[in-house]
């Protein structure tokens, strides 16, 4: 019997999955203005329901509370055919599949920012800057060394957080808004070197950067008909897999405890014995690398950089991904991700109204929730980002 | 004045001066093991002063304070955690949105191992420390009040301000540090709760043993019942040191809290 209703939960979760999987293919797929919006009175009737009927919307809630690993892992798979599938569904599918990895780029440089900002509550302003870094540093190396992406990778990250340090260790012990300041001008400073020094290329930036070729495979290869931008999709997926998988363990572990003691109240952590500054420094250099890591792979996968990639704006969007979205919520950064890369190329049908409409987004957002879409949640030291550890005990520590 | 007890931790004409304001001044101040040493004083003496000066959140501007002989004058926050002692502030310092573990977790901090590579890659260390520390957490809760651990997981803004106070002493004691310092843990607390209260002081000292704890009150009667020694302030200087009794009844004492001369029972 209750492999049986096991059984019907996981055909249930599949199915409601699966469901939403199609309705975003066909949200891709549409152009015309009207269903399109439409299709936002889709999602604003979805909003009203789960406002309407709460007990329905608290049990489906309950239903992937409590299947984490199926809803994981159908979302997976689900996420393995989408190249395979959307083709089928979408006449533009090419694109689409380019602004998803966009996405998981991004999604990767929200989650470095969110050590620093949602774990340790640090503004840092200038996000697309060490992004940058990380894409230059890839792009150098591949261009002028041929190093393969396998070291240029790393490396960029490396060479982003060391750039962070070398910033930032004047400067972590400012806080609040001294800090985001501080971290604005380190944006420009960036940006602007980059366009000043010709040895990185200047203006015109790095173009012809070799892609990616992972023991003799090329990425620029089709993959049987599909686009080669498939491979990236695959890489990228993996990459991002593994960053959420990252995060989730420092947010479950001492680091996340100590970073968010730091956040919500210095002193008390300092007479805890933290070494708070340390932390600082460890928690910015280590977004940093993300970031960094961020940046490499978007160098190798197209191709050409250059300085109007990585300005004040793109950090903006950084930014807004992490607050919007949720802060210190890994779920949280990946939706906020999801709605601010996604939204805006859609809107370019509307492509008049695009950054109006985004800026009410953002507006009806943080009206609504203002701790973001999905604030974090109390920290349950899981084991894995399947879920709750098994055979242990719930919360009232009874075992 | 017993003497039996070894002395654990003493300060050196500690001054603490804020511009033209002598917030301390000479003040030499012993503490014995495994006592209760209770402070008392006006408001403005400078008691939160002296726990912020030995804590080393204040870099005092002159004198000096040793742990078991080991000289702590300005050192760090956490540098002095490090050495040997906790401590509760005046008004509670909790992060509200965290949990109720959590809040109790971070004592644990200099125990932990908080290294990348144990995170990432020695999960089972990890969560045999995790279960390890909560364990603990658990059992200190449970000799204040049990039914918290029903809520171990909901944030610590959630709980009445009595077991608030409970969870920040649990963080202090969890560290199992040499000297705990509370200050003024009562503040904000009906008559009832202070006496559960003074309840929960005894169980600290039963289930602490060999730790000392250093008390800042106002209110006399937690004084009166917990404390085995009293040592009071006023202006920024020690005026009595004794039991209970005698700095109750010591002449400049009553005259700093009472003004002139007062006849009391």
């Amino acid at each position: 019997m209750k492999k049986k209703n096991k059984f019907l939960d996981i055909l249930k979760i599949a199915s409601i999955e699966t469901l939403i999987f199609f309705l975003i293919m066909v949200f891709f797929r549409i152009e015309s203005t009207w269903i399109l919006l439409a299709t936002l009175a889709l999602i604003g009737g979805t909003l009203l329901y789960t406002r309407i009927y709460k007990k329905q919307t608290e049990s489906i809630k309950a239903l992937f509370a409590s299947n984490r690993s199926t809803v994981l892992i159908v979302l997976v798979l689900l996420l393995l055919l989408y190249p395979i599938v959307s083709p089928i569904i979408i006449p533009q599918s090419t694109y689409w599949t380019l602004i998803l990895i966009q996405t998981g780029i991004y999604i990767m440089v929200a989650l470095g920012l969110n050590i620093q900002l949602g774990s340790t509550g640090m503004m840092n302003l200038a996000s697309a800057a060490f992004y940058g870094v990380g894409a230059y540093t890839a792009g150098m190396l591949a261009l002028k060394l041929n190093w393969p992406a396998l070291i240029t990778i790393p490396v960029a990250g490396i060479a982003a957080a060391l750039v962070s340090l070398v910033l930032f260790l004047p400067v972590y012990k400012t806080k609040g808004h001294y800090l985001a300041l501080v971290t604005l001008a380190f944006g420009y400073m960036l940006a602007l070197a980059a366009d000043n020094i010709e040895f990185i290329g200047g203006p015109q930036g790095l173009k012809n950067i070799p892609s990616i070729n992972l023991f003799g495979y090329d990425f620029l290869s089709k993959v049987g008909n599909f686009h080669f931008y498939t491979n990236y999709y695959y890489f990228v997926l993996a990459l991002v897999i593994l960053t959420i998988i990252i995060s989730h363990r420092f947010f479950n572990s001492w680091i996340g405890l100590t970073l968010s003691y730091i956040r919500d109240d210095e002193p008390a952590a300092k007479g805890c014995g933290v070494n708070s500054n340390r932390w600082k420094l460890l928690s910015l250099t280590t977004g940093c690398f993300f970031m960094g890591v961020a940046g490499a792979i978007y160098a190798l996968m197209i191709g050409f950089i250059s300085p109007p990639n990585f300005q004040f704006a793109q950090s903006l969007l950084i930014v807004s991904i992490v607050i919007i979205g949720g802060m210190d919520n890994i779920l949280g950064v990946i939706v906020g991700a999801i709605i601010l890369v996604i939204i805006p190329e859609k809107f370019r049908v509307i492509t008049q109204y695009r950054v109006m409409l985004y800026g009410i987004l953002i507006v009806v957002v943080l009206l609504s929730r203002p701790r973001g879409l999905i604030p974090f949640g109390a920290r349950k030291y899981e084991a894995s980002v399947l879920g709750a550890r098994n055979g242990k005990e719930g919360p009232d520590g009874n075992k | 004045m017993e003497t039996n007890k070894k002395k654990i931790f003493y300060t050196k004409d500690i001054e603490m001066r804020f511009g033209g304001l002598y917030a301390l001044s000479e003040i030499n101040i012993d503490i014995f093991e495994d006592e209760l040493l209770g402070m008392i004083g006006p408001n403005g003496s400078g008691k939160t002063t002296f726990f912020n000066v030995i804590t080393g959140f204040y870099k005092p501007t002159s004198g000096s304070f040793y742990l078991m002989g080991e000289k702590l004058t300005g050192k760090e926050p956490f540098e002095i955690a490090k050495k040997g002692i906790s401590r509760t502030y005046q008004i509670s310092r909790l992060c509200l949105d965290l949990t109720v573990l959590d809040n109790i977790l971070i004592g644990t901090h200099l125990k932990q191992s908080t290294g990348y590579f144990t995170t990432l890659f020695n999960k089972k260390k990890l969560m045999k420390e995790v279960d390890e520390y909560k364990e603990k957490a658990i059992h200190l809760l449970k000799i204040f009040n049990p039914a918290i651990i029903e809520r171990l997981y909901e944030p610590v803004g959630g709980l009445p301000q009595i077991d608030r106070r409970r969870v920040e002493v649990s963080r202090a004691m969890i560290a199992a540090p040499k000297i705990i310092l509370l200050d003024e843990p009562s503040a904000g607390m009906s008559p009832d709760e202070t006496e559960v209260f003074m309840d929960d002081i005894r169980k600290i000292r039963a289930e602490m043993t060999n730790v000392t704890i250093m008390i800042i009150e106002h209110d006399m009667s937690v004084i009166s019942s917990v404390s085995e020694r009293v040592v009071a302030l006023n202006f920024g200087k020690k005026i009595a040191e004794g039991t209970y009794k005698e700095v109750f009844n010591n002449k400049e004492v009553r005259k700093a809290y009472l003004g002139e001369e007062y006849n009391h029972e």
